[in-house]
């Protein structure tokens, strides 16, 4: 029972660390992505290539290469949709995650295909028992998240992130008062990835396999599930939101298994139906989240109605 | 290598096209919703899965033949795109304006997900096909090639061209097809006008869901019916409708056959498992040049 | 305001606390637990809910026929949503919540790959379909079995049977699986041995609607047979296709690729002449029959035929360790599944045997169930299938 504890807590701060990117992205800067999961695959594939596929360099080093890399896919595709609007960018990020997907099932020769790529090293994995790997990670994890946390909340008490949030709230007047918008909107872009690619990586050596069928566009919807629940726009939130729904995902396994009388697809169903409606239920009456985000120090005129 | 073009080519184009008529009908459908309420709604792909059912059961259990199957595959999906949008995603536009429609569109990827599952608790995962016999395809000699047609696409093809020519005449001609485009055009303009904005979306709503899930039961009649029938789409059909510009009726068709013929010229020069890619390479190609796609947002 | 938020958040985590506990207190009976991780949602949906179905027969039967040793078998079922990323975190659920001591029918070749360290690291036994040659070849330790043949098997006995159908020229249409490559592979090296050749293979998009174009290029390359190699939802399309192309000659998929439910969706004429090949359960099994009945089949999926024989090997191994830990049925799996014991077909009729200090030689509902030190399916008789009537007649056993 620890050890799922423990595991799970893993997970939430994996969904934590991606909240958190989602969240400069989105939260901060108003931009939508669907394709989070690219990001997440982009660093998950990055670190897992150079670990153990084509090179054997130390963990961080992957990890380190990940960030780097799916901070400059992020950047990239920030500058291909930069004169895009919201629903088309919508449309374009679930693009990209899927093309992702597409080229890690078909390049097999670069990336093993749809075999994936197994035996992904860990920190200590083999040389301690599995359920201290297991805390050892969850202290990693969890210092990752810290580290990465506080960054966030600079980052948005800083001048930039009350630039970005004034791109947010209305990217015209942030123009028309000299900022460098579309120079922002790449750069936070590129944050975003970048974190949600350091977890990617994270995730990998945690599972020690990954394959392109792990990194479907579900994923995203969890990870925006959280962020919104949590609070947009709130770091506390990105973070308390992931926990909030791996705890949900996992409690209603133990929920749907005491329904009577429904064959295992129904129950299935139900599980997946619980999920989705939970986002919508949190989204219709708690819009804000859990946690609102509170305008820091210097507040800015608020210019939705 | 010319030759082998040329010998490809013709079929390619003919694949493309056929490809892009059923493509067309659920890229109509969201590009109509997106033109009168302003944002995407995602429930696309459960809607069409759920067309492709509702046509399942009114050919299959109630042995109705393709034509009054298909009317049920369009009044399904109306009455629960209308419900859906009424007590679920209408509500969220309201809460802002900035980022009403934002969450309406993440709320509608959430319940796109709460529909297949509902589907998949009433009919299970098991694969249905429909009572309807399948024909060998026409075959012609073009002396440098030879062209092979299906009569069954033919027919689904002749039956999305029949419905989009109804909407065009409908959006074109009825006193509430022109109110429909007055609210897509400018909604504000179109309130002073005293159009109730309020009974036009609920027709968006019911259209263009319909329309989505007659193009379910047209997937339906070419692949196989199970819960992810519409998902299996969905993707091209948004590329379609992007490519096209999101919210633009008559960009939807053009964009359904620019990602229809466009995957299938992909071919010559990329692997067949590359396909779904194609669709996003020809989004960012267009958009590259056209912003809001090749017909813009509001051409109707 | 911060403070009641937090009440609420702390409400949310103790809400979760209760549900947790009818797991422990049902351990209280103490009885063997065994897990599934079937895909119910997801690309694998049209397979998972069968192989469910057959599991919990076994399951029941074998409670209803006393148990094992006087035990009850508690079966914990999840869902692998056919997605790695979800099913470890189900097998985690399984392995150190519900504490079962195997995990059976994992499809889904990521999935079985993803959840396979938590089974070697935690001692639990794995039992798979998953069909990627990478899988055995895992360092496992011996706790997993894989009752579906790897490439080297399955293909050399198709190219056997289609050397003997005069099959000169072949050309494979084929889903992006982790064995399309290595199936490609092993056609290509062994059909020259029976006079044909491999011409090509198209790997398709399995998630497109059309595919006209992929079943042009295949007749292009003037095959004479054609084998589709890929699942249920893709192969009714190229079936479909292949019909309305005027396609006349040979074609072959997977017996779970064109399966019943496969034959039934779609007309007889299109279907009519398909062959399908599969590791050939003996047809006289009590346990083909019970699953015929379970299922309301005349030809259960290979794959439910396959969970049928994990949960019975299952059985069959705690039964004959006298205990039911994944290092028991590990130790134990070969010992009842083959060798010079009787031969029994129906798990309740081992369990019996078992009992009475009897060694026995199980082969199931799914073939011989005869494996190597690595977990895969040693040499067995396989059978060749056609579809006539949107039937499957049988057309020989080797």
């Amino acid at each position: 029972m620890e050890n799922y504890l423990v595991a799970m807590a893993v997970f939430a701060g994996l969904y934590g660390l991606m909240a958190l990117g989602l969240n400069v992205i989105w939260g901060m800067t108003g931009m939508i992505n669907l394709g989070l999961v690219g990001f997440m695959a982009v660093g998950a594939y990055t670190s897992a290539l150079l670990t153990v596929r084509h090179a054997t360099w130390p963990i961080w080093a992957g990890v380190l290469a990940a960030t780097l890399v799916s901070g400059l896919a992020g950047a990239f595709v920030a500058r291909i949709t930069a004169r895009l609007k919201g629903d088309y960018l919508a449309i374009v990020t679930l693009g990209f995650s899927e093309v992702v997907r597409i080229i890690a099932s078909n390049e097999i020769r670069f990336t093993n295909g749809t075999d994936g790529i197994s035996a992904i090293p860990g920190p200590f994995r083999g040389h301690v028992a599995p359920a201290t790997f297991n805390l050892l990670y969850l202290g990693l994890v969890a210092l990752a998240l810290l580290v990465v946390f506080l960054l966030c909340q600079r980052l948005r008490h800083s001048p930039y992130g009350r630039v970005l949030r004034a791109i947010r709230d209305d990217d015209q007047v942030t123009a028309v008062a000299g900022k460098p918008v579309m120079r922002f909107k790449t750069e936070a872009f590129a944050i975003g990835a970048a974190i949600t690619g350091f977890a990617g990586a994270l995730y990998g050596h945690y599972n020690a396999y990954i394959a392109p069928e792990g990194f479907v566009p579900l994923i995203t919807i969890y990870i925006v599930l959280a962020l919104t629940a949590g609070g947009t726009g709130s770091n506390v939130g990105a973070v308390v939101g992931a926990a909030l729904v791996v705890a949900f995902m996992e409690g209603t396994r133990f929920v749907v298994a005491e329904i009577p009388g429904l064959a295992a697809v129904q129950v299935a169903a139900v599980r997946e139906f619980m999920i989705a409606a939970l986002l919508i239920l949190v989204l219709r009456y708690r819009p804000k989240g859990l946690f609102p985000e509170h305008h820091p120090r210097h507040p800015i005129p608020d210019t939705t109605p | 290598m010319l030759a082998h073009l040329i010998e490809e080519l013709p079929q390619l184009i003919v694949n493309g096209l056929v490809v892009g008529t059923i493509l067309a009908l659920p890229a109509i459908g969201f590009t109509a919703i997106y033109a009168v309420l302003r944002f995407p709604n995602f429930t696309v792909a459960s809607h069409a899965t759920m067309g492709a059912y509702a046509g399942f059961v009114a050919n299959v259990w109630f042995g109705l033949p393709v034509l009054p199957s298909l009317a049920v595959a369009f009044i399904v999906p109306a009455i629960s795109g209308l419900v859906c949008d009424e007590y679920v995603l209408k509500p969220l536009r309201r809460t802002s304006a900035a980022t009403g429609p934002m969450a309406a569109a993440i709320a509608a990827v959430a319940l796109t997900i709460a529909l297949e599952n509902v589907i998949r608790f009433v009919f299970g995962n098991d694969l249905r096909g429909y009572d309807l016999p399948v024909y060998r395809d026409w075959r012609f000699d073009l002396g440098f090639a030879f062209l092979r047609v299906g009569p069954q696409q033919v027919e689904n093809a002749a039956i999305s061209v029949v419905v989009m020519a109804a909407l065009f005449t409908f959006l074109a001609f009825t006193r509430t097809g022109k109110m429909m485009r007055a609210v897509a055009d400018n909604p504000m303009l179109a309130s002073i006008k005293g159009i109730n904005a309020e009974t036009v979306a609920r027709l968006a709503s019911l259209i263009g869901m319909g329309l989505v899930g007659v193009g379910g039961m047209l997937l339906g009649l070419d692949t196989s019916i199970d819960p992810l029938t519409g998902f299996r789409a969905v993707l091209t059909v948004f590329a379609a409708a992007v490519v096209g510009g999101l919210g633009s009726i008559p960009g939807a068709v053009v964009g359904a056959m620019v990602v229809g013929i466009g995957e299938e010229l992909s071919l010559l020069v990329l692997d067949a498992s590359y396909r779904t890619a194609v669709g996003f390479v020809a989004i960012l190609v267009v958009l590259t040049f056209r912003p809001r796609g090749i017909l813009g947002e509001r051409a109707y | 305001m911060p403070n009641r938020l937090t009440r609420r958040a702390l409400a949310a985590g103790l809400a979760l606390s209760p549900l947790l506990a009818p797991a422990v207190v049902r351990a209280q009976a103490e009885p063997i637990r065994l897990g599934t991780l079937t895909p119910l949602t997801g690309a694998g949906g049209p397979y998972g809910p069968a192989m469910r179905k057959a599991l919990e027969g076994v399951v029941e039967a074998v409670n209803s026929a006393g148990g094992v040793a006087g035990r009850r078998i508690q079966l914990y079922g999840e869902d692998s949503q056919t997605n790695p990323d979800a099913a470890v975190r189900a097998a985690r659920k399984l392995i150190d919540v519900d504490r079962v001591s195997a995990i059976m029918g994992t499809w889904a070749s990521a999935v079985t790959t993803a959840v396979a360290p938590l089974c070697w690291e935690s001692r639990t036994m794995l039992f798979t379909v998953s069909g990627a040659d990478s899988i055995t070849q895992l360092p496992h330790r011996g706790y997993i079995i894989r009752t579906q043949p790897n490439s080297t098997l399955q293909i050399s006995k198709l190219a056997e049977f289609l050397g003997a159908q005069g099959a000169k020229r072949i050309f494979i249409l084929a889903a992006q699986t982790p064995f399309a490559l290595t199936n490609r592979q092993v056609l290509e090296r062994e059909m020259p041995k029976y006079g044909g050749q491999l011409l090509d293979q198209v790997i398709y998009d399995k998630d497109k609607t059309v595919f006209r174009s992929e079943v042009d290029q295949a007749l292009r390359a003037r095959p004479d047979f054609i084998f589709l190699n890929g699942y249920t939802p893709d192969v009714t399309i190229l079936l479909r296709e292949l019909y309305r192309a005027g396609w006349t000659g040979g074609k072959v998929a997977p017996a779970y690729a064109i399966n019943q439910r496969l034959l039934d969706s779609l007309p007889a004429e299109v279907t009519n002449g398909a062959f399908t090949w599969a590791p050939s359960p003996d047809l006289e099994s009590p346990a083909f029959k019970r699953l015929q009945t379970l299922l309301g089949t005349q030809d259960p999926d290979p794959y439910s035929c396959q969970t049928n024989d994990h949960a019975s090997l299952a059985a069959l191994a705690i039964a004959k360790a006298g205990a039911w830990t994944g290092d028991a049925i590990r130790e134990n799996v070969r010992k009842i599944s083959q060798g010079d014991g009787e031969r029994v077909t129906e798990v309740t009729e081992g369990l019996k045997l078992l009992a009475a200090g009897r060694e026995i030689n199980y082969a199931g509902a799914s073939g011989a169930c005869d494996f190597t030190d690595t977990g895969d399916i040693l040499t067995c008789p396989f059978r060749y299938e056609q579809a006539e009537g949107a039937k499957l007649k049988t057309v020989r056993v080797s």
